[in-house]
Order: structure tokens, then sequence, then C-alpha cells
């Protein structure tokens, strides 16, 4: 059964079928309706290859997940499946596991899938990388901490300035030996949060010590191991900060199994604030990142884009971090203020 | 008809429907704007739509607390639902909720790619908030009102709160960053009260309270913003009938947004308050708003300018039929004695404070000299 089937049996020129498929607002309620029952009856759908052909779209999205075992995506994801989902449209999702290469792959084979844009979560691609898609008429919105991003739409928060918050926090309780575990995650986005912790502790007068500042896994493994080093120094911090709660989570382990409390020996501060973070013992104080947010209007810029008749200047949102302090900070003082 | 231009918009009535549960989709703001609306605000619309409490809403009597969490319908849907709420006639407002400037100003182009007529930046909302909400910093303020007038050709407004230090440098903000006007007040922090018997607050957490007792701080805030920015101002808080309406206005409002009253009293009391409205300016012969618009606030005086006269508490007529004491007993300098029916003022206790002329319920004093 096909298009011109349906309308010869309706009666109608193939071309007003073809209108009840594309545009069914210009064709009168009546046909319209007539022309409905009759694919019904023939259980017709269109061909959506094909349709793809034609309209030059195929109604899917490419969302590039660095680590799919990562909370943090799986949030972001999830905002960015969200809105396609209600716009009709599949999403690939594909698993680039933080390898650039394996990233690039996938780059190109959904763009010779034809998908109608891509949303790049924290993504490591690099500028002659977006050529490609650029060259292929391919929307891009990039998402979080990426390692290049001028000139393109991107979603993300300011990652230098909430570290900061996080770090001015453990400063304003009253720690002075604070240390710093960062992940290997993409470049950039640990960068600026190295930043904000530096700046956090100049602003106040501390020092920097670089015996402080460590870089691990963006792991549980990695925060164990990363914490163990610290715990088990002649001079252990007093509180450790983390780029991510999975980090967090895994300096918890470590304090623990070193026989020394949480915070009373060591506070720990975690970034991001995934679920599991309010469900450890004792709860996380960590920054909250909106991340369910961010693929929300990561998805709303790319299906700008798709949906825009004209070339749209680039944009920047950014959204909007918190600090959310429950009790790892041991700091009681202003829990009561956090609603 | 008492018409008024508001933000550039000409609208039939001044009064205006608040952002609120009754005003959550097309359907609720088309019925709004057929009962008699000059204008109607969307609930607000936030980025990413947040699941409810239940409850989230709360009457004591007098005020009302809610911890509702903005509309539920995402940006998306509102295209169906502006389609819908521009059916027919009537002012569409849309009110957006967000933290950025980047945010708030991709939910505002959203919307007036939408239909809407205007936009309310609402950055004034307790409900979820720090003990400080966003519209408590000029500065910020500023960012987010000079974004989001960038991003949109359609007049914008910020909604502003009672919870700030100075009202006013909030409002200089917003016309320094391009506003075209103000709203103001929002819903107040609060907690409605405590179950004694359970030990538990009302509702669960720190909401938002609306409804006649925030009018007298709605009315103060008008009055300053009016006396000091030159900007519309659109008042809000405990509009119950048309002479609340006409309160606000006479302390400066170009337009009122009534709410909480749509929940206690029913959708049909916004009809009532446009009709009392009309037919008062009808009696006075009064056509527009701006005939009347900020004529108490020439009888508001600072200290400084204050004449003191010499006036006591006087009973008209003597004889009170009332068997009840109220003001003997309100009166803390025991001015007032009540001999066989006939009340007695002593002229050197009497202060002239006036309170008993206010809880006297059959109006029997009087303050003169």
């Amino acid at each position: 059964m096909n298009i011109r089937h349906i309308a010869e049996k309706a009666g109608v020129s193939v071309a007003t079928v073809s209108r009840v498929l594309n545009h069914p607002e210009n064709v009168a309620e009546k046909t319209r309706a007539k022309i409905e029952q009759i694919m019904k009856e023939e259980e017709y759908t269109p061909n959506w290859f094909a349709r793809g052909l034609n309209f030059n779209k195929t109604g899917t999205i490419g969302v590039m997940i660095p680590q799919v075992l990562n909370q943090v995506y799986m949030e972001m994801a999830k905002g960015v499946e969200d809105v396609a989902h209600q716009k009709g449209y599949i999403s690939f999702m594909c698993n680039a596991e933080e390898d650039v290469e394996k990233e690039r792959r996938y780059l190109e084979l959904l763009i010779h899938r034809r998908v109608d844009g891509l949303v790049l979560l924290c993504s490591c691609l690099e500028e002659q990388d977006f050529k490609l898609a650029e060259e292929a008429g391919v929307p891009v919105v990039l998402v979080g901490g990426c390692k290049y991003n001028p000139g393109l739409n991107l979603v993300s928060v300011n990652f230098q300035e909430s570290e900061k918050k996080a770090t001015d926090h453990l400063i304003h309780i009253g720690y002075r030996r604070i240390a710093l575990l960062y992940g290997n995650a993409s470049g950039v986005e640990n960068e600026e949060k190295i930043q904000g912790y530096k700046k956090a502790l100049l602003q106040a007068q501390h020092r920097v010590e670089e015996r402080y500042l460590m870089q691990v896994e963006n792991s549980i493994e990695g925060g164990y191991l990363g914490a163990k080093k610290l715990v088990e120094m002649k001079q252990p911090p007093e509180a450790i900060l983390t780029t991510s709660d999975m980090i967090a989570f895994g300096v918890m382990e470590a304090i623990k199994d070193q026989e020394k409390r949480i915070p009373e020996d060591i506070a720990v501060v975690g970034f991001d604030n995934v679920r599991m973070s309010n469900l450890v013992e004792p709860k996380l104080t960590t920054v909250d990142i909106p991340l369910h947010k961010m693929g929300i209007y990561g998805a709303r810029l790319l299906f700008d884009m798709i949906e825009s008749e004209e070339q749209e200047e680039p944009k920047t949102i950014l959204l909007q971090t918190k600090m959310k302090i429950r009790k790892s900070c041991g700091h009681k003082d202003r829990i009561g203020e956090m609603f | 008809m008492l018409d008024t231009i508001f933000l550039g918009l000409k609208m039939k009535t001044p009064v205006m429907v608040a952002a609120g549960p009754w005003s959550k989709d097309g359907k609720a703001i088309r019925r709004a704007l057929e009962a008699g609306a000059g204008a109607v605000i969307t609930e607000s619309i936030i980025s990413d739509i947040r699941p409810d409490m239940r409850p989230n809403m709360a009457y004591d009597g007098s005020g009302v607390q809610n911890i509702h969490l903005y509309s539920d319908i995402q940006i998306e849907g509102w295209e169906r639902e502006m389609e819908i709420a521009k059916r027919g006639d009537g002012i569409v407002i849309a009110s957006v909720s967000g933290h950025t400037p980047s945010e708030l100003a991709y939910l505002a182009s959203k919307m007036e790619k939408f239909g809407a007529d205007g936009i309310e930046v609402s950055v004034s909302n307790p409900m979820g908030e720090n003990l400080e909400v966003i519209a408590s910093n000029p500065q910020v303020v500023s960012e987010i009102t000079k974004e989001v007038v960038s991003n949109v050709k359609i007049p914008v407004m910020v909604k502003l709160s009672q919870n700030t230090t100075n009202i006013s440098q909030v409002a200089k903000a917003v016309k320094q960053a391009g506003g075209w006007g103000v709203s103001a007040i929002n819903s107040i922090r609060c907690i409605l009260g405590v179950d004694t018997e359970t030990c538990r607050p009302t509702l669960a957490t720190y909401g938002g309270y609306s409804g006649p007792p925030i009018r007298p701080l709605g009315l103060a805030s008008v009055a300053t913003l009016a006396q000091s920015v030159d900007l519309p101002v659109c008042g809000i808080g405990g509009v119950e009938t048309y002479r609340h309406v006409l309160e606000y206005i006479m302390l400066g409002a170009s337009a009122v947004q009534v709410g909480s009253a749509l929940l206690v009293h029913g959708s049909e009391r916004i009809t009532e308050i446009v009709a009392g409205l009309e037919q008062w300016a009808e009696e006075k012969g009064i056509r527009s708003v701006e005939e009347i618009r900020g004529k108490a606030l020439n009888h508001l005086k600072s200290f400084d300018e204050m004449i003191i006269e010499p006036a006591i508490s006087t009973a008209r007529g003597g004889i009170c039929t009332g068997v009840c004491q109220k003001c003997i007993e309100a009166c803390v300098y025991n001015a007032i004695q009540k001999l066989n029916g006939e009340i007695k003022v002593n002229r050197e206790l009497c202060t002239g404070c006036g309170f008993c002329t206010f809880i006297c319920p059959e109006k029997k004093l009087n303050l003169e000299w």
C-alpha cells in the first residue's frame, strides 16, 4: 500500500494525500477526514526514510555522551531526550567513553546517517571536527564544559565561580588546609574549577599548596586513591574539595577506611549534586549543577535551529549553580537558611 | 469606561489577573479575559517544570500561603496554550521566572514568538529560594532586565518584592536597564502557622503569603515607587474589591493585579471588581485612570511637612446605645468613660491618637478641635 493507492481509493490526487501528510492545515476538513480514515483502514504509514530524503529531515538527533555510566551525563541526556521526545524526534545516544577518537568516529557516523542536529555533552572535539558538521549543514549545540566552543551554541554554567563558591564556603567555616582533587575529564571544565579554587584561597590570603592539589581519575576509585594519599600525609588537609560527586564518594570511603570521621576529622565537599549525594552518610555538601535543565536547553537551542528558516546568531545560555549545604562540610550555621 | 495605558498597552480596564494557578493555561486565560480582565498574566513559566508538593496552598481565613512551584507546562507547551489564549481579543502578558539573564531572555523571547503582548519578569518569588530573592539585588536585576529587554520587542516589566531593603533602588535599576515598568509586590516569605497538637507547620516549607493582609504592604511599596521612580507601576497585593483597586491607583498605580481573591472568592470576582469600578467611575464622571492616578499621594506627607492640629476625641451626640466597651478598653490613656450611656472624653488625658475612632463599631467618635 503506497500513497498512490490511497489517492485512488479516496478519489483524489497524490498531491492532496501528500498535503494531508505534510500540511494538513491546507486541506479541507472533510477531505482530510476522509483520507485519514482510508489511511487508517489500510494501515498506511508513510515511509519515513523516503520522507527524510524529500524534506531533508530524518526526525533524528545525535546525543554524544562522554561516559554513559556517569550520573552527571545521564541527567543531562535525559533533559535532551525529554525535549526531543516531545518534538517527536528519536535520539541516537552515543557513548564516547571520554575518548576523543571514539567521539570523532561517532560524529562522522551520525552525520552520515543524516541526523537533523547534534547535542554534544562536555565534548572533547576540536575545531576541525566542527567544520565537518558545518559543511554537512548539521546544527550543533554544546552542553557543559567543552574543549572547543567559540562561535557555537552553548549551554553551560560558570564553573570557576561555582568552585570558588565551594572553596569560599570552606574558608568561611574556618578550614585553612583545603585540598582539591580534580578529575581527568575534558580540559576546560577542570581548568576553570582549579582557577576558582585558587582564586578563593588567594582572596582569603591563604597559600595555594601544590601538594594539596591532585589530579585523579574522575571516578569513585580515583577519589578513593587520591584521598588515601592525602590522609596519609604528615599534615593531612582539614577539608577535601572535589570536582565531581563521584570523586567525593571515593574520598568519603577512603576517609572512613582510614578510621577518620567526616566532617570532624576531614570535611568533604562534592560538585554536581547527583541524586546519590543526598543518600550517602553523612549527606554530601556539594554544588548543585542544573544538569537536567542544561540538557533541556541544549535540545531547545538545537530545535530552534532545526526549525528556523534563517541562520541565527549562536546563543550562550548560562544557568545558575547553588551551594547545597548538607552535613559533610561540618557547617551548622547556614543549614536552616537553605530552603 | 475607565481605560488606561499601561506599558504602552491600551486596556479597557486597569484590572488585570495576576500570575497564578488561575491563569495556568490557554483556557483559563481565555476565561479570565472573557470575564472582563483588562489583561491576564500567565502563571510563571520556568525553564524546567518541578512537581508540586501536596498540599501546596493553605488559608487561615485572611491570608493565603502557597508553596506551589510555578507553571507545570514546559515552554514548548506554551505555544499551544498561547494559541488558545489569543483566540479572541485581550492582552496576555507572559510571566517568566528564572535565575540568570540568558535563561530569562530565552523564555521571554519564546513567549514573544508565541504571541505574548508583554513580559513580566518574576525574580521575586520566595518559593524555593534562599533568604535573599534575586529582586533584592539591584545589580543582578539590572543585568537581567537589560538582557530580556534587548531580546524582545514587546514591553517588559519586572515584578518586585517587599523582601528587600530598598525597593526604590531596585526599581531604578529596572529603569536604567531599559525596563518599561514594575509591578509590586510579590507574595512574601511566610509560614502560615503551626498545628500545636502535631507540632507541624501548616505547609511543609516556607512559602509566599498573599491576600488582604499584605495589601497595606503593597500600598506602601506602590506609593514609594510612584513617588521615587519615573516608571509605570502595577499594584499587586490583597485586592478584593473595586475600592482596593482605587486605593492602589490613588497611590500612583497605572494598573492593578488581582490574584488570591480569585482563589478565595471564585473566578467571577474579577467581573464584580471590574463592574464596581465602572459604576464608580460613571457616577463620578471619570473616564480614565490618569484623572485619579496618584491623587492620594498629594496627601501623603513626611513627618517634617506635617502641621499638628490640637485635635482630641469627641463623641458625636454623646449618647451611645452600644453595649460594648471597646473605646474604653482600647484607650491606653484612660481618657474615655461612659456614664449613663453618655461617652465622656477627658480633654486633659486624651492625646488625640485617634485609635478609638477606628475601634468604635458605631463610628461615634471623631477627632475634632
